[in-house]
């Protein structure tokens, strides 16, 4: 049975349309395969059908003979790959630096995964979604090869270092030993189809949350016996369908639901192994989701909301098209994993997935922009917010425009992961009433770049030659040498500064938006060559104002527009992580006068005027702040550090431990009260919450320095050995800043991204530039 | 006697350069003739193939590109994978240039590198073939697979037009 399913829908493909794709090999869009097997759902509560006696022999026999083959083709193929494959990194450490495991002794061959198409003989719409999403591509497309293929030409690295991104690109390669120099494995079974149905729902366990494909993958199996034991391959549908309840016991497993499943891959390092260095942060979307609103595990978050994993954005349940029986009241959970990639979708010709994907980013209110004020030459007073407050212009005027982006619904940052590669700007543009541009900022130049000078929400790593790491050479990262992205639930304050002609008599549009596109233009050339069209540039949010010359009166708000408290608010936010702290009491003052009994309001007063260092006035807006919301754990964890600083501990432990109670997964909770302990020699009550600390971050510095001093003082000296050795390893390198520092020299336009208080001006600025690049 | 050792020291010293000159001379050659094809490896080749396919590459020379070709025989059925690729100052006109040799039959394939196409490729003597031709940047490759055996039952038409598209990505992945 090589799958009919299969054959039909590439025959399809193939014969019906004039425009072969190898999209298309297994994709079935607009092409109905043939039905799935006859199936009736069991009645809701109803017990799983007993077997007869000989039908409990007939699947222990075949269990038997799966087992015996299993381990035969295992055997088999571990001695046809061991001899040659490259261990690196010893024989002990097959996949590193990938963190991946797999059940059982040596190499699990790629024949031990059931295929995709036997899957989707039952699950018609999630292969047909997973065919055109982003895992079943996660190796083959250019996008990826191209940096993947430099690694593995690299004189210095080589194909055994490519397990480091294949662990998460194609685990089964990596697992079946085809990484290797000298590959005895056929990859054509598996490298089209990079994250598999057997790949995910193989998994047994999350091995920890570091990332870096840290899973135990088990012996693939689709079902169990009535034992619960499993069985190894692919077994007649006859039997799945007879037993739907061990199906699931096999392939479906709680935390497949969790975010902790999805830090397996999308959490990563550059471990000393990959870079000759030491280990950095590559990325962590699981870590930005946990300290954001929708973990409910951070009490320090600006704002609420309902508990929300990556699954409840990604994994939407929608109707299906398709007969599948894993759907549950003719909904399915997409396994189109709707995210940012329009790259992929538009270079295989998945319109489905690109016009979802679009549609996705658009939606959800995710982002807000808001044009909040302006200021005019000559003046300090802020006009804010627009809409509400009047002002006259005049032809001349020199116009300072706050515009407000507000990451108010993503569960990470504004990008989140390779922001090296993905770009997101501000474009902003001032027009008069003809059309004509007066003013332009983050627009693409005719070959595709952007403005040097917009402001992106992108990063620069850099080498330890201070040059830009542009072609993804993550194993040459030494710094980074800025970072503009939005962390969830944050605001950032984008200035930009114009001059309104002399002779202008009508009104002016002025208009920020924030694209993005995946990928940016130099990456796609990298891969490319200069001569590919055009990728797509999707608008996520944006917010225009009329400007009339004369009076300006106060105007109806647009229904997507913030209410004015929080319009205020995320000012208040964006000019505290821009340093402007006295700007910044003032916006959150502007928020008490709108919500007097808005606790957050007092608290984020006295946040910002612990970072001015003015305790006095802090201690009593914190002190406010508890006494409209005696049990608010934000409060409390200042209030905590405040009482730190006037000497009082009692009341300092007090604070923290209430914290902790309120939100036990609280990190800076926990490593403020093990610092208290650990400050008065509580050395037992320190080490619980650097241990319970670390298990929520394993790599917060702080838990790993006071870990090895404090098992040192128990006697431990491995286990502080290993927390000395991770902390050295995780510090900063006090020479990175350096490298920035180089780059930073000879790039004075994104010094200047770098700056937090900076303008954006179409006034000469003292390098001699315009910053909007006419 | 210590002139005698240094002689016998600098005699083994050249003989033992001069074995690993031959050996350094030898093992190119050897791997040659074994598999180094950098686009696909043979057990892939293989499987593309229906059985098992000894490869073969030819580096580039002057005026010639570099080729990889796969044969399995299964007695007087011969079954071929043929890749070449080459550099090109026009890519883009030299791929035109090549798929003139398609005959009317071009269909244009999406998703392969930066452009590809596919034509059959049917020899004279019944032989059955299919063949992409395509670019990876500035690079031209051409992929041909075909058999001897006319209604080959394990390389069929449709099989040939799978196979050669699965060729094809996994070439011009490997040369992104």
């Amino acid at each position: 049975m090589k799958c009919c399913f299969c054959t039909s829908v590439v025959a399809a493909c193939i014969l019906a349309s004039g425009l072969v794709s190898v999209g298309a090999l297994a994709q079935q869009e607009g092409t109905a395969p043939p039905p799935p097997p006859a199936y009736t759902h069991l009645a809701k509560g109803a017990p799983p059908v007993e077997d007869t006696p000989a039908q409990s022999a007939a699947l222990a026999a075949w269990k038997a003979k799966a087992e015996q083959k299993s381990e035969e083709d295992r055997k088999a193929h571990n001695a046809l790959v061991t001899p040659s494959y490259n261990f690196h990194y010893g024989k002990g450490n097959p996949y590193t630096p990938g963190n991946i495991k797999v059940q059982g002794e040596g190499f699990i061959q790629p024949g031990a995964f059931p295929t995709a198409e036997y899957c989707g003989t039952c699950h018609q719409e999630a292969y047909s979604q997973w065919r055109e999403a982003l895992h079943s591509n996660a190796f083959r497309t250019p996008f990826y090869r191209t940096s993947v293929n430099m690694l593995i030409r690299d004189p210095t690295r080589g194909i055994a270092f490519a397990r480091h991104c294949d662990s998460c690109h194609n685990p089964i390669g990596v697992l079946g030993g085809a990484l290797t120099e000298d590959s005895k494995v056929d990859r054509a079974r598996f490298d089209s189809d990079g994250l598999t149905c057997a790949t995910c729902h193989s998994v047994l366990s999350i091995d920890s949350t570091n990332g870096n494909s840290s899973v135990e993958m088990g012996v693939p199996s689709v079902i169990v016996d009535e034992k619960g034991n499993r069985i190894p391959g692919q077994v007649p549908f006859a039997q799945i369908l007879r037993h739907p309840e061990r199906h699931s016991q096999a392939v479906m497993h709680d935390f497949l639901r969790t975010p902790e499943f999805c830090a397996a891959c999308h959490k990563a390092n550059l471990p000393g192994p990959l870079n000759d260095y030491k280990f950095l942060r590559a990325f962590t979307a699981y870590d930005e989701w946990q300290q954001s609103k929708f973990s409910q595990r951070n009490p320090l978050t600006l704002y609420t909301a309902d508990f929300t994993t990556c699954q409840g954005c990604h994994m939407k349940r929608a109707a299906n098209a398709l007969p599948d029986y894993g759907a549950k009241n003719g909904t399915f959970a997409s396994h189109r994993w709707l995210a940012g990639n329009t790259a992929v979708p538009f270079y295989y010709g998945f319109d489905a997935q690109l016009k979802k994907t679009i549609d996705f980013l658009r939606a959800g209110n995710y982002l807000n922009v808001d044009i909040l004020g302006l200021k005019k030459a000559n003046s300090n007073d802020l006009i804010a917010p627009l809409g509400k407050v009047s002002y006259k212009l005049a032809p001349n005027d020199s116009v300072e425009a706050y515009v407000v982006v507000q990451n108010k619904n993503i569960g990470h940052s504004l990008i989140p992961e390779v922001r090296d590669l993905y770009e997101a700007w501000v474009e902003f543009t001032a027009k008069d009433s003809s059309g004509k541009e007066l003013y332009h900022s983050g627009f693409l130049k005719p070959d595709g770049m952007l403005d040097p000078r917009a402001h992106s929400f992108t990063n620069r790593p850099v080498t330890d030659q201070g040059e830009f790491v542009d072609n993804h050479r993550v194993w040459t990262i030494h710094s980074v040498a800025y970072d503009n992205t939005v962390p969830a639930g944050r605001s950032v304050l984008v200035r930009y500064q114009f001059q309104l002609p002399a002779d202008l008599n009508g009104e002016v549009t002025i208009t920020a938006k924030v694209n993005y596109r995946h990928l940016r233009q130099s990456y796609l050339n990298n891969i490319f060559g200069k001569d590919h069209p055009a990728y797509p540039v999707v608008e996520l949010a944006s917010r225009s104002r009329t400007l009339k010359i004369g009076e300006n009166e106060p105007e109806a708000a647009d229904p997507a527009d913030n209410a004015d408290w929080m319009r205020w608010n995320n000012l208040g936010i964006a000019l505290l992580d821009q340093f402007q702290y006295a700007e910044a009491v003032r916006a959150f003052t502007e928020v008490v006068k709108l919500r007097p009994t808005y606790a957050d309001a007092y608290i984020n007063i006295g946040l910002t005027e612990i970072s001015w260092e003015k305790y006095g006035s802090a201690r009593t807006a914190i002190r406010k702040a508890l006494s409209l919301e005696p049990d608010n754990a934000r409060a409390h964890y200042y209030d905590g550090l405040l009482q730190r600083r006037a000497g009082n501990t009692e009341q300092e432990i007090a604070d923290f431990r209430k914290v902790v109670d309120l939100v036990p997964q609280s990190r800076d909770a926990r490593r403020e009260l093990g610092i208290t302990y650990y400050q008065h020699n509580d050395n037992q009550a320190a080490l619980e919450q650097f241990e319970a600390l670390q298990k929520i971050d394993p790599d917060d510095l702080s838990a790993h320095y006071n870990l090895s001093i404090l098992y040192r003082r128990m006697g431990k000296p491995k286990e502080a050995a290993k927390q000395q050795a991770m902390f050295v390893d995780k510090k900063v390198d006090p020479g990175a800043p350096t490298y920035s520092l180089d780059y930073l020299r000879v790039h004075p336009e994104i010094s200047t991204e770098s700056i937090p208080w900076h303008m954006h001006s179409d006034f000469e600025d003292n390098t001699g530039g315009r910053h909007n690049g006419k | 006697m210590a002139n005698e050792r240094m002689s016998l020291k600098e005699t083994l010293c050249r003989t033992t350069l001069w074995m690993l000159a031959i050996l350094l001379i030898c093992v190119p050659a050897v791997g040659n003739a074994a598999n180094k094809c950098p686009w696909i490896n043979e057990a892939t080749a293989s499987g593309l193939l229906g059985g098992a396919a000894d490869g073969l590459y030819t580096p580039a020379a002057t005026g010639q590109p570099a080729a990889c070709t796969f044969t399995e025989a299964s007695g007087e059925v011969k079954r071929t994978l043929r890749i070449t690729v080459e550099v090109a100052a026009d890519p883009h006109a030299q791929l035109n240039a090549i798929s003139q040799s398609c005959g009317p039959d071009v269909v244009p394939v999406k998703a392969i590198g930066n452009e590809a196409m596919v034509c059959a490729a049917d020899g004279r003597k019944g032989s059955t073939a299919e063949r992409i031709v395509g670019r990876v940047r500035d690079q031209v490759f051409t992929i041909l697979i075909g058999t001897t055996l006319k209604n080959d039952p394990i390389l069929d038409r449709y099989t040939l037009k799978t196979n050669v598209l699965t060729a094809a990505e996994q070439v011009s992945g490997n040369l992104f």
